[in-house]
């Protein structure tokens, strides 16, 4: 969908304080939020308080289980629920780089995730949100696209990640991209061609700080404190600590050593986050096992479905 | 038999998970209604509600085939979507439904295998958004083979080598909402699958002696599955009436 | 008659119950054996299309019976003449009011509310015009009209000067006719020309998001007769919490059938958010998770316990 060059990224300003610029609307067409809600969230904000009584770097309860297919996966972090979705097909390399397959993410927002958003059209939060997956997941190479190449300059395999956002209350960058790490995770590529037929998948996570007037900063935002921030920050961490992303794309300005203070937060996140993706991991292996599906090569067999 | 859930979600209105037990299809379906239709405001009928079909394949982009199915599944929806009722006028009703699960449809497969649950996904839906509606109904998918066996939701590679596929839409008044057949059949063939649709959808034994009873018998008829996955949450919401009864 | 005082059974008022009195059948359409309306074994659910069975109707044959929304009348031409026959449009659980002689549907709690006339709404100003102020009841529908003037002693110079964004407790007016109908709201009772039951601008406190279902369940909850103690349509949220809430000051709130509920407790001084917080926790929870009475108590226990309002 979205074009996809690595150089981007080396074009992107490293300065990201920028000044204070309006907040875009962070969930495009949503009613804006009423006087009295969000003078409330920011007065309880300013008495440490969060409406659903989390700290402030609390994140909601995530849930991740797997579907029947590999690569499928249910997410939800509190109200906010997706479904990823990961395939491939085999495909010719681009002409400049033969040794690599492809990987693409997807997203459309439908009018099932919030009535705001209409069917068919895109909107603010799309590309907002496919930027930072694209950067974090795809740009930093959390993805070998070398793995994907089957015969050089002749065939390599697309993988294209699917993102249904069927509930939308908030922090669909950090469920996406965990939802799209947890997918590439369990998937298994249909082919017996490759040893292992396995993507080979560098864990990353991320998350996404939020902060208002005041300086305070809370993660993992549900969607009416969205729309009462004042900016926001997105930091993006791999399984290693490297920190391979940072965004603060608009509103209020921020301060330099709380990006530090923030990004040791977020490290500390990304451990959690992690270990509940690789729990769900475990379990559904243990799952198929016991169904006698955990036979990798069985799986692949299965799934020789693709034309020549 | 894994029974369609209701009402989910939390933002849309209305929203079912139907998950077809034969296909293995597994479709979310959403509804928002009556909301304000912005876009096409010189299109919208003046007197009644618009039906906006939205189907979202699960790995791919939607595309031509998409676009055929919404238009099967809009006229049969707005047939039963009583849109002069209070409130309705003018507005869109807009159903979304994405195909959660299942086996990936390659370019050119037929969407009649799928029709069904899309069907079933979508009504529900509209159900649990309380749209208002004239009926409720019930979408059989059958397959005819080489031989002349008529198979009730053949999978999609049994589908493929089938002669004929037909999808029948049974009211629950018995009514023919929807035919969609393709392949090559006769007439004698189609009567024996439209009588063989009305058992699979009302449950009740066809005058025909042909009609192969397993089924009919084992498994309750397709409407009296809808009419359960509503009861069964309609009883948990109002938890709190029948408790004090 | 919904800003419920403190204590909140307190409240009680005789306003009518938004039930829609589209359709007055003419008594004496049902002639059947009598039946009391508290003895149906498992009540029925209908789906569109079904039949309301006719033993469940009230057959009070002095006074015209009244149809909520979801259930339609159909004549169908027979041998004697035309029958009449009531059909469910929606799906939903039968409720027979013997006393008023009414039969409506308890339809899924999710639902979009859709305006009706009497009921009272949260309303959030979109914008203002020369005579008045657009207003959102619910998301991406188009707006209903509030006159600048429809508010209790509003002249032309005294008129309230309403932002974008503020919030107005106030009562639907009037729907219109056909296709296209705007629909009106007003703070004021035309009878009394007075803002009762606590309409006009809502400022302070918070509005919580509830199901519309939640929001019908809290305002025939707060209009049932005082001296009634059992939990009323199985809620005892509201009088738990006020009970627990009284030492702080109380709390006061105000339901909008479009699934909105403001709660303010600005008495409560330094614990005001917080108790607004716990309240509309409570409110939400007991809603989403359908809990039952005694889970309702102990779900307020928990959550002022953990916000520390009470020991």
């Amino acid at each position: 969908m979205r074009p996809a060059h690595p150089k981007e990224a080396a074009q992107k300003p490293t300065n990201f304080i920028e000044p204070a610029r309006p907040q875009p609307s962070m969930s495009s067409r949503e009613e804006p939020l009423s006087i009295p809600e969000r003078d409330f969230i920011l007065e309880a904000l300013g008495q440490n308080l969060r409406l659903d009584g989390r700290q402030f770097d609390e994140y909601r309860p995530l849930n991740i289980s797997f579907g029947e297919e590999y690569g499928h996966v249910k997410l939800q972090l509190g109200k906010t629920s997706i479904i990823v979705r990961i395939s491939a097909e085999i495909t010719k390399p681009f002409e400049d780089r033969p040794f690599d397959g492809s990987f693409n993410i997807n997203m459309e927002l439908s009018n099932m995730g919030s009535p705001a958003w209409e069917n068919g059209r895109s909107n603010d939060l799309e590309p907002y949100v496919l930027e930072a997956l694209d950067r974090i997941i795809r740009h930093s190479n959390a993805l070998d696209t070398e793995s994907l190449c089957i015969l050089k300059g002749v065939s390599c395999w697309a993988i294209r990640a699917d993102i249904h956002v069927i509930d939308f209350d908030g922090n669909i960058t950090d469920a996406a991209c965990i939802g799209v790490m947890a997918g590439l995770q369990h998937f298994r590529r249909p082919d017996s061609v490759v040893k292992d037929g396995r993507v080979i998948v560098y864990g990353l996570e991320q998350r996404v700080p939020c902060f208002n007037d005041s300086k305070q900063v809370i993660v993992d935002a549900t969607r009416k404190e969205e729309q009462a921030a004042e900016g926001d920050l997105v930091i993006g961490i791999n399984s290693a600590g490297d920190v391979c992303y940072i965004s603060k794309h608009a509103g209020a300005p921020i301060d330099a050593m709380l990006i530090v203070t923030k990004t040791n937060l977020a490290w500390e996140k990304v451990k959690v986050l992690n270990a509940i993706v690789d729990k769900a991991l475990q379990a559904d292996l243990s799952k198929r096992a016991d169904f006698g599906m955990a036979d990798e090569s069985r799986a692949a067999n299965d799934r020789l479905i693709q034309p020549e | 038999m894994v029974s369609p859930i209701l009402s989910q979600l939390n933002r849309p209105d209305g929203s079912a998970a139907y998950k077809c037990p034969a296909t293995g299809y597994n479709i979310l379906g959403a509804v928002n209604g009556p909301v304000e239709l912005p876009a096409r405001r010189d299109a919208l009928k003046p007197e009644e509600a618009t039906v906006e079909v939205f189907v979202k394949p699960g790995t791919t982009t939607a595309g031509v085939a998409e676009r055929y199915v919404e238009g099967i599944l809009r006229s049969v929806l707005g047939k039963v979507v009583l849109g002069r009722e209070k409130g309705f006028p003018r507005r869109g009703v807009i159903i979304t439904l994405a195909i959660a699960g299942g086996e990936n449809m390659d370019r050119g497969d037929s969407y009649l295998t799928i029709l069904p649950s899309l069907l079933h996904a979508a009504l529900l839906s509209m159900i649990s958004a309380s749209v208002p509606l004239s009926m409720t109904f019930s979408a059989a998918l059958f397959g005819v083979t080489k031989t002349g066996d008529i198979v009730r939701d053949p999978s999609p590679t049994a589908a493929k080598a089938s002669v004929s596929l037909h999808v029948f839409a049974i009211s629950s008044k018995g009514h023919l909402l929807l035919n969609e057949s393709e392949g090559r059949f006769d007439f004698d063939t189609w009567e024996l699958v439209h009588q063989r649709a009305l058992s699979v959808c009302q449950g009740t034994a066809s005058a025909d002696g042909d009609v192969t009873m397993g089924e009919g018998a084992a498994s309750a008829s397709l409407h009296g599955l809808i009419r359960e996955a509503v009861e069964d949450q309609i009883y948990s919401d109002y938890a709190y009436k029948l408790d004090s009864i | 008659m919904q800003s419920v005082t403190r204590p909140p059974q307190n409240n009680h008022s005789d306003t009518a119950l938004n039930l829609d009195p589209t359709i007055l059948l003419p008594p004496g359409y049902y002639q059947h054996t009598y039946m009391q309306s508290g003895n149906m074994s498992a009540p029925a659910v209908l789906l569109p299309s079904d039949e309301v069975p006719r033993d469940n109707l009230p057959t009070d044959n002095s006074n015209p019976l009244r149809l909520g929304p979801g259930l339609r009348i159909l004549s169908q031409p027979s041998s004697k003449g035309s029958d009449h026959v009531l059909t469910a449009t929606q799906a939903g659980m039968l409720s027979i009011d013997a006393k008023r002689n009414a039969a409506s549907l308890l339809t899924f709690p999710n639902r979009r509310y859709i305006p009706t006339v009497n009921d009272f709404v949260i309303a959030q100003i979109h914008h203002s015009s020369a005579d008045f102020f657009h207003c959102v009841i619910t998301p991406h529908t188009p707006h209903a009209l509030l006159g600048q003037l429809s508010f209790e002693g509003a002249s032309k110079k005294t008129r309230p000067m309403l932002k974008q964004g503020e919030m107005v407790y106030a009562r639907v007016q009037s729907v219109g006719v056909g296709a296209g109908a705007e629909v009106e709201l007003t703070c004021v009772s035309a009878a009394t020309g007075k803002a009762e039951g606590g309409m006009g601008p809502l400022s302070g406190g918070m509005v919580f998001d509830v199901s519309t279902g939640m929001a019908a369940r809290l305002i025939r909850a707060s209009s049932a007769p005082v001296e009634n103690t059992d939990p009323i349509e199985g809620l005892v949220v509201l009088s738990e919490l006020g009970r627990k809430l009284e030492s702080l000051g109380g709390f006061e709130i105000a339901v909008g059938r479009n699934g909105k509920v403001w709660v303010d407790c600005s008495d409560a001084a330094e614990g005001a958010v917080k108790a607004t917080i716990a309240i509309g926790r409570c409110l939400q929870e007991t809603d989403q998770q359908n809990l039952h009475a005694h889970d309702q108590k102990k779900l307020v226990t928990k959550v002022l316990r953990e916000l520390k309002l009470v020991s």
